[in-house]
């Protein structure tokens, strides 16, 4: 079968491809061109697994590409082919998206209470695949969460491989809050930074001079060195400017990216923080005052993930509430990271970059971009399919994909499911039908009338105007 | 009718040759729940030695026999209840001592098993405490003046603690690890035992360098030579006491009890043991919201044995009640009632709990089993304990009614042949 025969262009570009000339993408022969050629890395890929395609939905990438009316085909849980008229083997299972958009699952950071009931790291053995929290996470649109700073993929009713990758991020602080700390810091970077190049040195000039003593590496330490050597990331936890500009040049100097979670006053020195490569981890609904001892600018800004964006910085954005909160500050917590989202896009994030923040850069932060956090080829296939614009507030997931399989559906859940239901799906089990159906669909594909129909549901004109009522009410109440 | 002439030689042969002759009685009730073949009406049951010589309906009854005729009453097995720490009161902690019995704990004459032997239960499974791999338990009849007296048989089965953490899965891997390197002591000891009887029996062939694909067919050969030079058999190297209950364990003479409390703790307690194929039982500790029916299909699937409270739970996030025991009794899986508390009280309405269950849709017939032979059989006695059948150890529980009925009271128990409770007047 053609089937085992991968991409050897990226997704993305084909995606984009797709985008600039929707005709030609359409086109057999463009389906053809994406099935050629096998590419090395990806035949090392297991070959084996349960087919699963989503048909018929607007693919959202998540890299900025969108699909439309395409099909997403995955194999053992990783995504095969994107494109139009894919054939699709008969033993697949198929998932109709009509109507429906298709994101990539979004990544929830440092999210507490959904990887397993007590936390505390060790999820390949504590991970509870049949809690409610997880089902939650899921209709949530939540596939990848970080606890304890360990990936786990939320995989449901399977224990095997849901930790995606341990923990790799090793937090320093570094504040004027605690001067001689800030210091000792200085001095060990230095430290370590003068044995790598001591090291290298040493490298070098064995090659002519074999006598030459290796450089101890004693008194240097082992976590700034890999943070050093790009082993590990360094987090920090920091709100102040003064505080984000120490980091900033710490980082600078010593040539690493820092992940700085909080960052509220970061947007007064975005500049600084892009030059670091920074990523910055925010909630755009969080809020601060002033300190009205500094003439500077400070305080929180609703244009902080905006302003951090335009100078470089990758913005990952994070729920007020890091559990799931039903009570108290529910709307805030975990399982509304698109509304956080949503905030930042008022302030002037554009609306890429929010999706982004919550999908592509936390699964960068948690170094497993490789795997997670947009629909490429060659990438876990964990897709959410929604009945609207991801950023508004009335879409909700309708379909939850981890490792190509089905793990939630609305409307079979106990959760959202009498909420705004929608009509019966046509049954598509049959695949003979669905192949001819296939054929026949891209020369309807892009009629007027289909789109038509699926405004309704999906309401992503209206986004705009309905925003503005929904928060401004909202932040009345954040700042009185 | 069978039975009857089946009685009819019997009985005379049984007085001919058994010098007590005595011993033998008959029961004769008005109902009888034999818990393998329905309920008999105008039952009667004849003893002898110990055990159930015959049950049937209106059997004649020799003359000379004793007889305890009672048609008000309804006669069901003895209750066995094979998870039980009564009368002990040791405590430990999350220790792996799978070679460890609770006997030494076990205080005969403790008041606490006279009085669950005036409820009915005739045997006791005792688990020694403790997280873990505490130990194998051990079957007792509730009534002796020594330990021997009392005991049935040690490792009844082996309790095995288990829940989603990193702790417990290391606990079980591990155990199964030291399995594989005892079977690879044996394998070499073999092959070693193997190359020592050639060179004893066949010094014309030499055959010494030859390796494991031939092995059988070299063991059988040196098996052949060995019996002339008079060779022992093989003795494999003993197995550390540690191992030991693991090996029976996977050889099918011992049950694991694996204690787990929800869906997740079944999922890593399969991700454990991997692709190992043994049976094992589950105690599920029932809680109000408890997500098992999650993975009812697999546990169905693997025919396993549970031991659970005679308790209603609900589905998680829900009101909505749901009946597990009978659940996973009605998909025919053995399904083992405990009583819901350790205290004696609810040992006293332990039948009328279970007849609760019935209420809530499990069927009689299975009911009785999970307080009798189901649960003989998590302790691998049900060839001797549970029903009402020839050749049985007499085990008798004597009631004035319905035994699911909560109104319904004990009116006699035998113990092995002797009436242990009650007044009975012959």
């Amino acid at each position: 079968m053609k089937f085992s025969t991968m991409l050897a262009r990226s997704a993305r570009t084909l995606a984009v491809a797709a985008l600039a000339v929707p005709v030609f993408a359409q086109d057999p022969a463009g389906g053809e061109g994406q099935a050629g050629g096998a590419a090395g890395a990806d035949a090392t890929k297991k070959d084996e697994g349960e087919w699963f395609a989503v048909v018929n939905g607007d693919v959202y990438s998540g890299t900025g590409a969108v699909l439309r009316g395409a099909t997403v085909l995955a194999r053992g849980g990783v995504i095969r082919k994107i494109g139009h008229d894919l054939e699709i083997p008969a033993d697949a299972k198929v998932l109709d998206a009509q109507g429906l958009r298709i994101y990539p699952g979004l990544v929830a950071l440092n999210a507490r209470g959904i990887a397993s009931r007590f936390g505390g790291g060790e999820f390949a053995d504590t991970f509870d695949p049949y809690s409610q929290n997880l089902v939650l996470a899921l209709a949530a649109g939540i596939t990848t969460v970080s606890d304890s700073g360990v990936a786990v993929k939320l995989k449901r009713r399977e224990v095997k491989g849901v930790v995606v990758r341990e923990r790799y991020q090793s937090t320093l602080s570094y504040s004027s809050a605690a001067p001689r700390g800030k210091s000792e810091l200085d001095a060990k970077f230095e430290a370590a930074a003068r044995y790598l190049r001591d090291y290298r040195d040493w490298e070098e000039q064995k090659k002519t001079n074999k006598d030459l003593k290796e450089p101890a590496a004693r008194g240097v330490d082992p976590t700034i060195r890999s943070i050093l050597e790009n082993r590990s990331m360094a987090r920090f936890n920091a709100a102040n400017r003064s505080d984000l500009l120490g980091i900033a040049r710490l980082a600078q100097k010593y040539k690493f990216r820092p992940i700085i979670e909080g960052a509220l006053e970061g947007w007064t020195v975005a500049d600084e923080l892009g030059r670091a490569g920074a990523y910055a981890v925010v909630v755009p609904r969080a809020r601060r005052d002033k300190s009205e001892e500094l003439l500077r600018d400070g305080g929180s800004s609703i244009e902080n993930a905006a302003i951090l964006h335009r100078s470089g910085v990758q913005v990952a954005i994070q729920a007020t509430s890091t559990f799931i909160d039903l009570g108290g500050i529910a709307g805030r917590d975990v399982l509304h990271l698109p509304i956080e989202a949503g905030f930042a896009v008022r302030g002037g994030l554009p609306e890429q970059a929010a999706i982004e923040g919550i999908t592509i850069v936390p699964a960068r932060i948690l170094g497993v971009e490789h795997r997670i956090g947009s629909i490429e080829v060659g990438k876990d296939c964990d897709l959410i399919l929604l009945d609207g614009d991801l950023l508004h507030y009335q879409a909700l997931v309708q379909y939850t994909v981890v490792d190509g399989k089905l793990v939630y559906e609305k409307d079979k859940e106990l959760y959202y499911a009498h909420i705004r239901p929608r009509p019966a799906a046509q049954p598509t089990d049959a695949p003979e039908a669905r192949r001819d159906k296939g054929e026949e669909k891209p020369a309807d594909d892009d009629t007027p009338t289909e789109g038509g129909d699926e405004k309704p549901e999906g309401k992503p004109a209206e986004t705009p105007e309905d925003k503005p009522k929904d928060g401004a009410a909202d932040e009345a109440v954040d700042e009185g | 009718m069978r039975l009857n002439s089946l009685l009819l030689s019997l009985v005379p042969a049984a007085l001919a040759s058994s010098a007590f002759a005595f011993d033998l009685q008959a029961i004769r009730v008005g109902r009888a729940e034999t818990v393998s073949h329905g309920v008999i009406e105008h039952a009667v049951v004849l003893v002898e030695d110990g055990r159930i010589v015959a049950v049937g309906p209106d059997l004649p009854i020799e003359r000379g026999i004793p007889v305890v005729d009672r048609p008000e009453w309804t006669v069901m097995p003895g209750l066995v209840l094979p998870y039980s720490r009564l009368g002990l009161d040791g405590r430990a902690g999350a220790d792996f001592t799978p070679e460890v019995s609770p006997s030494p704990e076990i205080l005969p004459r403790a008041e606490e098993y006279e009085e669950v032997l005036s409820y009915g239960i005739t045997t006791l499974g005792l688990y020694p405490p403790g997280n873990g791999v505490p130990g194998q338990a051990v079957a007792i009849r509730p009534k002796g003046e020594t330990l021997e007296e009392m005991r049935i048989k040690e490792g009844a089965y082996l309790k095995v603690y288990f829940r989603a953490d990193a702790r417990s899965k290391k606990t079980v891997k591990d155990a199964w690890a030291k399995v594989d390197e005892h079977d690879e002591k044996v394998a070499k000891a073999k092959e070693k035992w193997t190359k020592d009887q050639k060179g004893k029996g066949a010094k014309t062939e030499e055959k010494k360098d030859e390796a494991k694909p031939d092995e059988k067919k070299d063991e059988k050969a040196a098996d052949a030579k060995g019996a002339d030079s008079k060779a022992k058999e093989f003795v494999p190297p003993a197995a550390d006491p540690k191992v030991k209950p693991f090996l029976r364990v996977r050889d099918g003479k011992m049950l694991p009890l694996v204690s787990i409390s929800s869906a997740a703790d079944w999922a890593h307690w399969l991700d454990a043991i991997g692709e190992r194929k043994f049976d094992f039982a589950l105690r599920v500790v029932m809680q109000r919201e408890l997500d098992l029916y999650e993975v009812h299909d697999e546990i169905v699937k693997r025919k396993c044995m549970l031991v659970m409270e005679p308790e209603l739970s609900y589905t998680t996030a829900t009101m909505r009640q749901r009946n597990l025991p009978a659940e996973f009794a009605n998909a025919g899986n053995k399904v083992v009632l405990i009583p819901r508390g350790e205290d004696l009280a609810s040992h006293e309405t332990w039948r009328a709990d279970v007849g609760e269950m019935v209420k809530n849709g499990m069927k009689r017939e299975d009911a009785l089993k999970s307080m009798t032979v189901h649960a003989a059989a998590l302790m691998g006695l049900d060839k001797d304990y549970g029903t009402l059948e020839k050749g049985k150890v007499a085990n008798l529980l004597f009631l004035n009614g319905d035994p699911l009925e909560p109104g319904t009271k004990v009116v006699a128990v035998m113990l092995d042949g002797a009436f242990v409770h009650g007044e009975v007047r012959q």
